[in-house]
């Protein structure tokens, strides 16, 4: 038993120190899976049908990098404040869920260049009168909690002095919230806005304007370190830009005109 | 094998905003522990009173309080009761919902405990002369309060730790929302919480101990 | 109210998610409980003194939100020990430990309860350690374990609500995700609370009981 044990350790070690490990991009392809973690509150990104079976953008991305990979793909439904635990925790290879890119977190994970980018909308409650993104002043806003919108928000309403920021953990949360009409207005993705809007389940509700957030650029992430695994992805976005594969996704869950995934005037 | 770096640096940074926060999830359990034992002493008298719907009514309570989840209260407080047009703010929502379950669990403590003083003793303080509130109040009270008092502390250990729940009506500034937005921020989600399961601990045993102390002068007898 | 949009597949996801709840209970409770009657018997047999890290380490689960306890046993097993392990099992070991650390209290008081001048006499008829356990003391203090034991399991049940933070689809997130698509949050909301209530109040008016029978002789 203990000699088993010390030369279970023994092999362990050597495998380390030994140079041809294979990486995470082996590693996806030998296991035949590929996990990604999707938000599964975040219409049109990421949903549920009427079978409680995962749809949307994000889940047809995840599918096509199963494809492109030879592998099948398995959708793992993780809230925002969990995406990034699900990657360091290994219980997912890839996050296909909406994430911004933030320095803050590259410090921790490793993204792709932006696969997709959105435009901040503010979503009011119809009995609030609010009609623009400063008619928020003084109201009760929310966001989800974690996300790019909510840090930005909660920043902005500190520096009005007046009204109160409320994060909730689901985006389905926020509108159930704003619906009801403890909330009087949300910013969000305006694709997440529209599609909650149209989707005719909450009432009193929507879009009155843009929020002047810069351009939200969400990318791909994986651990930080599987470089060979980051470049895949990096050629995958490109790919599916160069074969209108992302043109016919945009029109297939969001539909108007595709926003550009390059930032003017600079690289990458 | 660990290849996972710590940075403890990074969470010590951020210990005066979670200690913050720990100052609200006192609050908050302090509060919601005052209104609890006033409305578990209510409920009980509404058990004693003998009529049937004060009876029914105090008895729903409880068993709701004591048989579904806590989270599913404060859910319930905020998004359930939401439906009917009435909205409390997250902070007292998860006040209401912590104060339902304490007025609960400290309903059926006050039970126990009334249950654990005989009859008798009511019936000689009457034939020695004082009035039933009297004999209530000097002598059946002061035991009642001896023998729940360790329940009471307990229930305020859980109250500290249900604040944690508020995350999930949109609170962010006790000490679980102020970790779970710094940790969004930064992502260090080990250092983070390790920090504040800390600062979790200091304060329950605080609790724990400052009961003892505090029963161990009133109860000397 | 009560017109609904709540399909028979609806009921079937709900359905699903109560049985992962049970699951995620049953498997704490067994492993908890085992793990607890361990350590209450050592505790009760080191003494106070030898059995201090015991108790201080038992005592942490007892003082630490269950929501931290899950996200950092979660952030721990994955990110530190890099174990691929699912977040079923991260519950289920969260949640066993933390039953552990209460039970093992039950069982120290229970075997408190038996009075030393019992299990002295026992001792003195020539009965075993082993055999004065068995016999003397398993009996006793069941009688006064066992209601608080059966408290401790349906409260196992109502916490196991927060393992949705590990990623488990259990009875209240399922219903949050019906919620979502259905919008009929109070609806929903009791139906859940129904659910557990079905099974927590009679298991424990069955507790009640017991302790009431049990503590008259």
């Amino acid at each position: 038993m203990k000699k088993t044990a010390l030369f279970a350790a023994l092999l362990g070690m050597t495998s380390i120190a030994g140079t041809a490990q294979a990486d995470k991009l082996d590693d996806i392809i030998s296991s035949g899976t590929l996990r990604c973690a999707v938000v599964l509150d975040f219409p049109p990104m990421g949903m549920r049908d009427a079978n409680n079976v995962p749809i949307g953008f994000d889940v047809d991305y995840c599918n096509d990098l199963a494809a492109a990979l030879g592998v099948e793909a398995e959708i793992v439904e993780t809230p925002f404040p969990e995406r990034i635990p699900a990657l360091m925790s290994g219980r997912v290879d890839v996050g296909v869920a909406s994430t911004s890119d933030t320095l803050e977190r590259a410090k921790t994970v490793g993204f792709s260049i932006p696969y997709f980018a959105f435009e901040m909308a503010v979503t009011a409650n119809s009995g609030t009168g609010i009609t623009s993104y400063e008619g928020m002043k003084g109201h009760t806003v929310g966001a989800v909690a974690g996300t790019y919108e909510a840090i930005a928000l909660e920043a902005q309403v500190k520096e009005w002095g007046e009204g109160e920021f409320r994060p909730y953990q689901t985006q389905a949360d926020v509108f159930l919230a704003l619906s009801q009409g403890q909330l009087d207005a949300t910013v969000s993705t305006s694709t997440v806005a529209q599609a909650n809007v149209q989707s005719g389940n909450y009432k009193d509700i929507s879009v009155v304007g843009f929020a002047p957030f810069d351009t939200d650029y969400v990318a791909l992430f994986a651990k930080r370190d599987e470089y060979g695994f980051l470049n895949y992805l990096n050629l995958f976005v490109n790919q599916q830009v160069r074969t209108g594969r992302y043109d016919e996704l945009y029109e297939k869950w969001v539909g108007g005109e595709v926003p550009k995934l390059v930032v003017p005037n600079t690289y990458r | 094998m660990f290849d996972y770096t710590f940075q403890w640096k990074q969470a010590f940074n951020r210990l005066p905003q979670m200690l913050d926060g720990a100052l609200v999830t006192m609050e908050i359990a302090v509060l919601s522990m005052a209104l609890g034992i006033a409305l578990a002493i209510l409920l009980t008298i509404f058990r004693l009173s003998g009529s049937r719907p004060l009876m029914a009514f105090a008895t729903t309570w409880v068993e709701i309080a004591r048989n579904t989840p806590a989270l599913f209260q404060i859910y319930m407080a905020h998004f359930g009761v939401a439906s009917f047009g009435i909205h409390f703010s997250p902070f007292v929502s998860i006040l209401i919902g912590i104060t339902f379950n304490n007025a609960g669990y400290l309903t059926e403590n006050f039970r126990g405990a009334l249950k654990a003083i005989p009859d008798t003793q009511t019936r000689a303080g009457r034939s020695l002369g004082l009035t039933q509130l009297q004999s209530f109040r000097y002598i059946i009270a002061p035991q009642m309060l001896r023998i729940s008092f360790l329940p009471m502390t307990n229930q305020m250990v859980w109250a500290i730790l249900m604040t944690s729940l508020g995350v999930t009506v949109g609170m962010n500034s006790d000490l679980y929302g102020v970790t779970q937005d710094l940790n969004a921020l930064t992502f260090r989600t080990f250092e983070l919480f390790a920090l504040a399961a800390v600062i979790f601990y200091l304060i329950t045993k605080t609790i724990t101990l400052g009961g003892r102390l505090i029963a161990a002068r009133l109860f000397r007898y | 109210m009560f017109d609904t949009a709540l399909t028979a597949n609806d009921l079937v996801f709900l359905a699903k998610g109560a049985g992962i709840t049970i699951l995620v209970t049953a498997i704490s409770v067994i492993i908890g409980t085992l793990l607890g009657i361990l350590f209450g018997v050592i505790r009760v047999q080191l003494g106070p003194i030898w059995s201090a890290p015991l108790t201080f380490v038992l005592d942490i689960f007892r003082s630490v939100p269950l929501l931290i306890q899950l996200v950092l046993g979660n952030a721990f097993v994955g990110m530190v020990l890099q174990l691929q392990i699912s977040g079923f099992t991260v519950a289920c070991i969260v949640l066993s430990l933390y039953t552990s650390a209460y039970c093992a209290e039950i069982v120290r008081g229970g075997i408190d309860a038996v009075p030393e001048i019992t299990r002295r006499a026992a001792r003195s008829l020539g009965l075993t350690w082993g055999q004065d356990m068995r016999y003397i003391v398993l009996p006793l203090a069941t009688r006064v374990a066992l209601p608080s034991w059966i408290g401790l399991a349906l409260g196992v049940m109502k916490d196991s609500a927060l393992v949705y933070v590990v990623q488990v689809t259990e009875l209240l997130k399922s219903t949050q995700i019906l919620i979502t698509r259905l919008q009929e949050p109070l609806f929903l909301l009791l139906i859940c609370g129904a659910f557990y209530f079905v099974i927590s109040f009679p298991l424990a008016r069955f507790g009640g009981y017991l302790e009431k029978r049990w503590s008259n002789d």
